[in-house]
């Protein structure tokens, strides 16, 4: 596990330091909220390897990859890396509105971590894999604007390098083609990723607490993180998309935000993102698929695009939130306060909610908003 | 004037379901359009009725939050443009115009200024429709011999034949009931055209589902398509959406 947030742990004991001398008492959940609190765990998760992914796993991919994602090594321009839009000491993510590569992208940047456990990538599941999400800033042009051939005749020139890919794919890169360099490059980088986990949190250890009828423990979270909580599995039903231990059911909704793009035209969003899975030859139906089976590929093999996928765009998961802003797939909504506000008085119009959609306005309380707010920041 | 509007889009829709699976010889017609202030504000008309001609529309029904937008479009394309009147003078009136009786009086200053083919989309669920905004609505729309864009449960399209049998309904999103309600409806109410607006189920990845289907063969020419632009980012879809 790579825990990132240095200090959380330190964090974790001063926050509850000052809960344990503040909070006297505990909420009461009633046995459905204590259910729906109980789904949220356990943390961390146990992570087996992408079988898609034939080096997922393997220490010296993961090394080897952990290299690549901080060199400038796969930039055209070698100016840029993995790194500049995912920062590790941001969560690895950029803290900016809109990432910005080459140039200007349209959309936020999402941060790295958990990965092991979605199923699509990127704010409109343009990939369905891992590997195939991290060749993407690779070619795009507004990213590290690479191409197959480039990246292969780097490599290939490249001794450090080469003996490294030969290390994990035992073969020099002069015996693979360029398509194929740049797939396992993609699967170097995934294996390094998915050893990317959030560390345990105050959430964590009162969810346990409360598994195990803790109370003393349980009464170290603070009284209106736990209030926050019963609002998220409660009135706010906020557990609907933000499911499970990792906090998103992983697929696709309309959140009431704009998705003009701030460059002008559209973005489609899940839309866009099943045409670039219709197109891709990086899928988990394709030939780079290594599970022969290809049994991972299912859910891609029956996904169709509807009406409602217009402007539909992931659900993030919501831990590590607070390190995450801004939000949002556009980053127009700079702070937790900003996001929570939007779900309390959501424009249900812009929504169509009759024939979809789970969003209704909130219309939360100042005391409910914050309450909200503090909890999210235990995630 | 209103009627001979009225007369030719339902002729037009005597092509019926062969307006689906376009072409150039098959006229398409989106019975679903809004234009609302928010769309207005980053899609001017022109703008606006290019869209709709790149998308290869015959007509389009449109609507908007205020009716100022529909008046700025059939004005800009009124051989494209059919201009539906609806009910509602900004965003947020969905469920409260119903019981706002200065409606009744903007309607029929509207109706007595402007073109229009019909009055909706407008919602209305139980008993609704038996309030006294949405019963002079159903009585403006006999006096015009225009339809009605209903986005409502099979009961208000009950009442609204109840009030006036010989209305011409078209019912927004097929009232987002099954094929069975669907099926029911048609074979009551001859003067009822279903709109396939935001709903999927019919067909999925280019294969329509059997039972729907059998629907769409036992009446070729009572389903309507349409976008339903709810949000001005949807103005976007109507292309991808008639391709």
């Amino acid at each position: 596990m790579h825990h990132f947030v240095k200090g959380m742990f330190a964090s974790l004991g001063i926050i509850f330091a000052a809960a344990s001398s503040l909070a006297s008492n505990q909420n009461t959940f009633s046995e459905d909220e204590r259910a729906a609190i109980l789904s949220h765990g356990p943390w961390p998760p146990k992570l087996t390897p992408d079988p898609s992914n034939r080096v997922s796993g393997n220490q010296t991919a993961i090394a080897f990859g952990r290299e690549l994602f901080r060199s400038r090594f796969l930039s055209a321009s070698r100016r840029h890396s993995c790194i500049t839009c995912h920062n590790p000491n941001r969560a690895y993510a950029d803290g900016l509105a809109l990432s910005s590569g080459v140039s200007k992208v349209d959309r936020n940047t999402i941060s790295l971590a958990n990965l092991r456990l979605n199923r699509w990538f990127g704010w409109d599941g343009g990939s369905d894999n891992l590997w195939a999400q991290s060749i993407r800033p690779i070619l795009d042009p507004r990213e590290l604007n690479g191409s197959a051939t480039m990246v292969a005749k780097r490599l290939r020139n490249d001794i450090p390098f080469s003996r490294g890919y030969k290390a994990i794919f035992n073969a020099l890169p002069t015996n693979h083609t360029d398509e194929d360099i740049l797939v396992n490059l993609g699967k170097a980088l995934a294996a390094y990723q998915e050893t990317i986990v959030t560390p345990r949190t105050p959430f964590d250890q009162f969810r346990e607490a409360l598994a195990n009828n803790d109370n003393q423990k349980a009464n170290l979270y603070p009284l209106a993180a736990q209030r926050g909580l019963k609002i998220f599995v409660g009135k706010g039903k906020c557990g609907l998309c933000h499911q499970g231990a990792n906090f998103t059911n992983g697929e696709f909704d309309d959140a009431g935000v704009r998705y003009f793009k701030p460059s002008g035209g559209i973005d489609k969003g899940r839309f866009g993102g099943i045409q670039k899975l219709e197109k891709s030859p990086y899928t988990l139906l394709g030939r780079y698929n290594d599970n022969p089976s290809k049994v991972p590929g299912v859910a891609t093999r029956h996904v169709a695009r509807s009406h409602q996928n217009w402007g539909q765009f992931r659900v993030p998961s919501l831990r590590n939130v607070s390190q995450t802003g801004p939000y949002m797939h556009d980053g127009s909504l700079t702070t937790l306060r900003d996001v929570v506000m939007h779900y309390s008085s959501l424009n249900e119009e812009r929504l169509h909610l009759d024939g979809r959609g789970l969003l209704r306005s909130l219309n939360l309380s100042h005391q409910e908003i914050n309450d909200l707010i503090a909890f999210l920041e235990t995630l | 004037m209103h009627k001979a509007l009225t007369g030719f889009i339902f002729g037009l829709l005597s092509v019926g379901i062969a307006s689906i699976g376009h072409s150039a010889d098959r006229p398409l017609i989106d019975a679903h359009i809004h234009y609302s202030h928010d769309a207005w504000e980053g899609l001017p008309p022109a703008k606006a009725v290019a869209l709709l001609r790149k998308a290869g529309l015959k007509k389009a029904f449109v609507s908007s939050s205020s009716d100022k937008g529909t008046q700025l479009l059939y004005k800009t394309a009124p051989d494209l443009i059919v201009p539906v009147l609806r009910p509602y003078r900004r965003r947020g009136e969905l469920g409260s115009w119903m019981h706002d009786e200065s409606v009744i009086k903007l309607l029929e200053n509207r109706l007595s200024t402007n073109k229009y083919a019909g009055i909706g989309e407008f919602h209305a669920y139980g008993n609704d429709v038996n309030t006294k905004v949405l019963r002079r609505v159903i009585s403006l729309a006999k006096q015009y011999g225009i339809f009605l864009h209903s986005h409502s449960d099979a009961g208000v399209i009950d009442g609204i034949f109840k009030q006036n049998p010989d209305a011409r309904v078209i019912w927004a999103h097929s009232g987002f009931t099954d094929p069975a309600e669907i099926r029911t409806m048609l074979k009551k109410y001859k003067n009822l055209w279903s709109d396939l607006a935001f709903r999927d189920e019919h067909a999925t990845n280019g294969k329509v589902d059997p039972s729907w289907r059998k629907l769409f063969q036992d009446f070729p020419d009572r389903f309507m398509i349409g976008t339903d632009t709810f949000a001005p980012e949807r103005w976007y879809y109507v292309i991808e959406h008639a391709t």
